[in-house]
């Protein structure tokens, strides 16, 4: 047998925190997955207001220039009005894209620590708890007696 | 207002620390010294490389949505 020499106290303490600590990273690891999450349905929202507004540039600035046969209008302010929402909406594009690559990477190493927590850490507080009670049998005999 | 999530991560990890510390305070035999290899060293680095992750995630999300708003 194995002679553990050890605080009892100060290992089940360790032992709660053990447990405690898978708990509370589970919680993190969700509440980041919902930050990505949010960030994504409102970075597609914001797409989405920027597509609808490039719509009604375009359709603005066509309205005009079928106007021009009649006159000379001008029509500068609808075209800096096309390319100045089709850059934003390219902007925004750019970022999604990005969130999605950078994402999928933290996808990987949120994966692996989650089998961590779900199969490493049970195994170790198990290991501890067995190490406490061997401890706890090993205190209830007496001196001499072992 | 609620705290990110990797840094309500860093200070569960903290306290994990100071747990396995007075723990380790006591106990510095061959079981202990095994247990530390296999598991709590580990755990720890995994966390804190997980922690960082996380949170360089949560800045690049953060500076989206800010540099998203015309």
């Amino acid at each position: 047998m194995i002679k553990v020499h050890a605080d009892l106290d100060a290992l089940k303490g360790f032992h709660e925190a053990l447990v405690r600590f898978r708990y509370a990273q589970r919680g993190v690891a969700e509440r980041g997955r919902d930050e990505i999450e949010v960030s994504r349905a409102s970075l597609a929202a914001k797409a989405g207001r920027w597509q609808a507004r490039l719509e009604q540039c375009q359709a603005e600035l066509d309205a005009c220039r079928a106007g021009e046969g009649e006159a000379t209008a001008d029509c500068s302010v609808y075209a800096r009005a096309v390319e100045q929402t089709s850059e934003r909406l390219e902007h925004v594009r750019r970022w999604q894209q990005r969130v999605d690559l950078e994402a999928a990477e933290f996808g990987g190493t949120a994966s692996a620590y989650l089998d961590l927590l779900e199969v490493d850490l049970p195994r170790a507080e198990s290991q501890l708890l067995a190490i406490i009670t061997s401890l706890e049998a090993a205190r209830r005999i007496p001196a001499g007696e072992t | 207002m609620t705290a990110r999530p990797d840094r309500d991560g860093d200070e569960q990890l903290g306290l994990l620390s100071t747990a396995w510390e007075q723990a380790a305070r006591h106990w510095q035999d061959e079981v202990a010294r095994h247990f530390d290899a296999d598991h709590w060293t580990p755990l720890a680095q995994r966390s804190r490389a997980y922690l960082a992750a996380l949170g360089t995630l949560l800045d690049m999300l953060e500076t989206a949505e800010r540099e998203t708003e015309f």
